[in-house]
């Protein structure tokens, strides 16, 4: 680029079309890695969803058989039911608490900037790790939850084995991963509740609201477009999460986890993980569309 | 003026953020504590150790005692070969004798530490510049472009896993450890690159205008604004970007698994913990020292970016 | 401003330096991998120095040695296969060896070449037996060494509550009600219930001992026999006395914790539980009076006893042998590195430090080591603190140990392929865990067998 023709300099072409070469040619590298790396990659897995997909790479066409396959397999119907109560579960609870959290944090109190960044710890530090923390926690033998839930408040007699009992291990999931994400959204929540106006609270404690009252009236309304738009990513976020199901609670079989199996486990088959990626994207584009229109609301 | 409180509610206030913070710390706690237990205290509820046990962190960061445990005679009857020159017997004894192989916890961090920091300067620098294009330059199809990052922002990469696996199996690089590397090295690449676009594109629109208008007055380029106006006024959101990004590869697991399992001199600090984890070296206390340790510069980095990550994160969304 | 850039510049320079770095290495040596299933690091470092040793020697030669889980295996083959990567030398089960040899992946001349270089007489012929390919007199692959297993139990406690040692199933049953006192905190027994090879490896005993098989010397699948079905629900009804949800081999730290009466396990816990007590030694005995939660024994070595046969219908002992599989690589300088490799793990000279890594519970499988005095004097002085007498007691279970795919002298390589898929492991998940009728889970089973065969 030449030094002296700056930005309004008169040249042959027009600024208009300068600012668009130059636009086009800023974005290239970006657009070509994300065409080649995530564009192309969500095509080829439609295309190889046709295929019997040896793992060496060989294909054979098959037509809609994997999807057929798909569609009578009862192991598919219980992992879209496990997806499911794992998403209410999580996206109500990590938003409730986060929303609880985030108004209890949003009070003043001495060191309240370290108790804010002392909150988002669990969302930031390695899953790997806090995974191991919570298995401990709840070992069967020497965790912590089954001493003090058999010894200390006698709630039950017999230890119990949350995590590897397929029944209530995915509520260990869910309760795991609301540990996890809620301080995320209780970051956005608080952001948005610092943006209120005191006024606003005043005016409403004249007109005689209580604390309860404030919230429904003044609060609730501000922070509504925050708390749907938590509700709609926590839902996009979650149906793609593999490590923090996989590595708690390996028996836990949400959609990602199903897709993982069939890839690379057991009896190989990818282009049946492929097909099963394929209807996860159907139902996550809905979900992003939803989003992006009533949400965005481009 | 609302109210002030009084006692009894700031009691509950107390109570309230205490057990909040409890929660959120409590499995960390753990972590810790179990770290430096020996094994017969495992059982033990309580978090304190009944005697405090840096075995494990000694053998993992390599400050174990060199153990001179006499060679046994079989070995030294096996090197008791005239086809083994002296130096090389030496360097087999060396090797076989020093600690800290279980789980060689420095080179597992540099590997970690490599492929994080690669993905998330490539991604940075890629970022900077697209995101200035579609948040400072008006051209035709900007909106389009601009939607679609959003887009593939939220396109997770359980979705990617068999078609990438695929394309890398085709193009050859699974066959190398270094392809299969460069494979994780773009996976990585592509699993931050939307968001650091996204998040940045969001700051570089809020930088004013007039500042690159008088640049250019100056005879400024609009790269040289770039470089010199836009930059280093987003420095700390560029860092806040990097840290984010770092974080994010840093902490993944399943593209690792799936690409370098078998290459284990090259494992990533979450690939290798859970290969701990399933091996028959698990035992408690070094995983948890283990993961310790691989939280540790995480909760570091988080504490030196954290003000500006947090506005960041507000301002753009979040990317999981 | 300017730092960033230099830091980015940097760290593009250091990429681009590793990648010229490798596309410029000479491919002058022959490299091949050897992935070994003794993912213990006191082994791994054993086996590296082997490794060491072998490449001084071979200096065109260089070996990668890479630990994989036993229950990865499978999953990871796959995926080197695909990968192009393929190992040049594997250690694992007799099963897996054989589920491999199926595949077709395995130099199945070459080990047969190797077989008869060591000296077929040499070998035990049951063992040798065991990686038969169908076409007899060739070898999918080469007995490397055997392991016992056996329920190892508390002595002590046996002796003070009046019981039989753990050797019938109605003795274990009763045993394993005895002691299971969840309010407690200590549980009966530990028999596999997650879907890993542990499970099959404990059902199996338990089934060779009620006459139960997968194939009948015709080789005809009657895995829906009264036999199994009698196994399973036998089977089913001990686990109750786990300690609570699925568990594999892992949960026998509640047994080095004093919380568990009895765990299946290999003759490999010596060495295991002979390092507990060097732990233990370093405690005085004040910490263990103030200990809650915990009663961690010192004598613990001296009260564990083991019982090897178990007797239904007729005794029953179960053992793995574990063999060593050459992988064609098609290029014939790796194939022959990795026979070089092979012929000097069967060395007298490195096989004995192989060995060495358990004694009692890695048993060599040529006749001629057992008997060699520096195989009895190993570095721990394991054999000579256990005693002669001892180590038989183990070693016993060699001559009468069992198998699903030798039936009367015929190896049935499908019963590899059905281990690798963990068809039994899966099944008994499903009763224990899930909750699902026995019946049912066989016939479940059963169906997954035939599929895994007519594959």
């Amino acid at each position: 680029m030449n030094k002296h023709a700056g930005l309004f300099n008169k040249m042959p072409i027009s600024i208009e079309q300068r600012e668009s070469r130059l636009g086009w040619k800023l974005i290239a590298p970006s657009l070509g890695v994300i065409g080649l790396l995530i564009i192309y990659p969500i095509l080829y897995n439609i295309y190889l969803s046709f295929f019997d997909v040896k793992l060496t790479g060989e294909k054979f066409f098959i037509g809609l058989a994997n999807y057929e396959k798909l569609l009578q397999d009862t192991a598919f119907y219980g992992s879209v039911l496990t997806t499911i109560i794992f998403l209410i579960g999580t996206v109500v609870g990590s938003t409730l608490i986060g929303l609880l959290v985030a108004l209890l944090m949003n009070l003043q109190f001495p060191f309240r900037n370290v108790a804010r960044a002392i909150i988002l710890l669990p969302y930031f530090a390695p899953i790997i790790s806090v995974v191991f923390g919570w298995q401990f926690i709840f070992d069967p033998v020497n965790g912590i939850y089954n001493h003090v839930m058999v010894e200390v408040l006698h709630v039950t007699d017999q230890r119990h084995n949350l995590i590897g009992d397929p029944h209530t291990a995915l509520l260990v999931v869910i309760i795991f991963d609301i540990w996890r994400h809620f301080p995320i959204s209780c970051l956005l929540i608080i952001s948005k509740l610092q943006s209120i106006n005191r006024d606003q609270y005043e005016a409403a404690a004249i007109d005689g609201c209580g604390p309860l009252g404030r919230f429904f009236h003044v609060t609730l309304p501000e922070i509504y477009f925050v708390l749907g738009t938590l509700v709609i990513l926590r839902l996009i976020w979650n149906i793609n999460k593999f490590e923090d199901v996989f590595l708690l609670a390996p028996n836990v079989q949400t959609l990602p986890i199903f897709t993982y199996y069939a890839a690379f486990t057991g009896i190989i088959d990818q282009g049946f993980a492929a097909t099963i990626s394929v209807v996860q994207f159907l139902f996550l584009s809905f979900l992003i569309y939803f989003y992006v229109k009533k949400v965005l609301k481009w | 003026m609302i109210g002030k409180r009084s006692f009894l509610q700031n009691i509950f206030l107390a109570l309230a953020v205490g057990s909040v913070l409890f929660i959120c710390l409590f499995p960390f706690i753990q972590i810790l504590s179990t770290s430096l237990k020996h094994q017969f205290d495992w059982g033990n509820p309580s978090l304190i150790p009944m005697k405090i046990n840096l075995e494990a962190y000694r053998e993992l960061l390599g400050f174990g005692k060199m153990k001179d445990a006499p060679i046994p005679d079989t070995i030294k009857r096996l090197l008791d070969n005239p086809l083994i020159t002296e130096k090389k017997k030496d360097e087999i004894i060396s090797k076989y004798r020093s600690t800290g192989d279980v789980f060689p916890f420095p080179r597992y961090f540099l590997n970690t530490f490599i492929l994080s920091a690669s993905a998330a300067s490539i991604s940075l620098i890629l970022a900077v510049f697209g995101a200035y294009s579609f948040s400072r330059l008006r051209f035709k199809g900007r909106s389009t472009i601009q939607r679609s990052i959003l887009f593939v922002y939220m396109v997770g990469g359980v979705m990617l896993m068999v078609p990438l696996y695929q394309m890398s199996v085709k193009a050859g690089l699974t066959k190398t450890v270094w392809g299969s590397l460069l494979s994780l090295l773009l996976i990585y690449i592509i699993q931050t690159l939307p968001v650091s676009l996204y998040m940045l594109g969001n700051y570089f629109r809020t930088i004013p205008y007039s500042l690159e208008e008088a640049a250019a007055t100056d005879g400024c380029s609009r790269i040289e604004a770039i470089f010199f106006i836009i930059l280093p006024l987003s420095a700390p959101m560029l860092v806040t970007v990097f840290v984010y990004c770092f974080i994010i590869a840093w902490n993944e697991f399943l593209f690792a698994s799936v690409f370098i399992k078998q290459f284990h001199d090259f494992h990533t600090l979450p690939l290798a913990l859970q290969s701990l984890f399933v091996s028959k070296n698990a035992i408690w206390d070094r995983i948890m020292s283990a993961s310790m340790l691989t939280l540790l510069p995480v909760i570091f980095c988080f504490m030196f970016v954290m003000r500006n990550l947090t506005g960041g994160l507000t301002a753009g969304g979040v990317k999981e | 401003m300017k730092k960033i850039f230099i830091i980015a510049g940097i760290v593009i320079i250091v990429i681009a330096a590793i990648l010229i770095y490798i596309s410029k290495r000479p491919p002058e040596v022959v490299e091949i991998a050897f992935w070994t299933t003794e993912t213990q690091s006191d082994r791994m470092k054993t086996i590296q120095l082997l490794m060491d040793t072998f490449q001084a020697l071979n200096s065109d030669i260089t070996v990668k040695l890479v630990p994989v889980d036993e229950n990865d295996m499978p999953s990871q083959m796959a995926a080197a296969s695909a990968a192009k990567n393929l190992p040049g030398l594997i250690e694992g089960s007799s099963e897996l060896i054989l589920a491999f040899g199926e595949e077709g992946i395995f130099d199945i001349k070459g080990a047969t070449k190797m077989v008869k270089e060591i000296g077929k007489d040499r070998f035990y012929q049951g063992a040798l037996k065991m990686v038969e390919s169908p076409d007899p007199g060739n070898f999918y692959g080469l007995p490397y060494h055997g392991w016992v297993q056996g329920i190892w139990y508390r002595a002590d406690w046996f002796d003070e509550a009046g019981l039989a040692p753990p050797n019938t199933w109605e003795n274990i049953l009763k045993a394993a009600k005895t002691f299971y006192k969840p309010e407690e905190n200590q549980y009966g027994i530990l028999i596999g219930t997650k879907a890993e090879n542990y499970a099959e490896q404990c059902f199996t005993h338990f089934a060779l001992s009620n006459g139960g098989a997968e194939f009948n010397s015709k080789g005809d699948l009657i895995f829906n026999s009264k036999e199994i079905l009698e196994t399973l629900e036998y089977y089913a009804e001990l686990a109750k006395y786990n300690p609570p949800g699925p568990h594999t081999w892992r949960a026998r730290d509640y047994y080095l914790q004093g919380k568990m009466a009895m765990f299946f396990y290999s003759t490999y816990i010596m060495d295991d539980l002979a390092l507990a007590e060097v732990a233990a030694g370093s405690l005085t005995n004040e910490n263990y009076s103030e200990l809650k939660g915990s009663t961690f024994d010192p004598k613990l070595v001296d009260n564990t006893r083991i019982a090897t046969t178990i007797t239904k219908t007729r005794p029953g002992g179960y053992g793995s042998m574990v063999a060593l599989g050459l992988v064609d690589q098609d290029n014939s300088a790796k194939n022959e590195a990795a026979q070089k490799l092979l012929s000097f793990l069967y060395e007298p000279s490195s096989y004995i430090i192989f060995l060495h890594m358990s004694p009692g519970g890695m048993n060599p499988m040529l006749r001629d080591i057992a008997g060699k005095p520096e195989y009895l004097n190993d570095p721990n002085g394991i054999f000579k603190r256990y005693g002669r007498e001892k180590i038989e007691e183990i070693t016993a279970g060699l001559d009468s140990m069992g198998s699903f795919t030798v039936v009367n002298g015929k190896t049935f390589p499908a019963s590899g392929r059905i281990f690798a898929k963990q068809i039994i492991p899966r099944m008994i998940y499903k009763v224990t865990i899930d909750g699902m009728d026995p019946k049912d889970a066989i016939v479940w089973a059963e169906k997954q067998m035939k599929e895994v065969i007519g594959s």
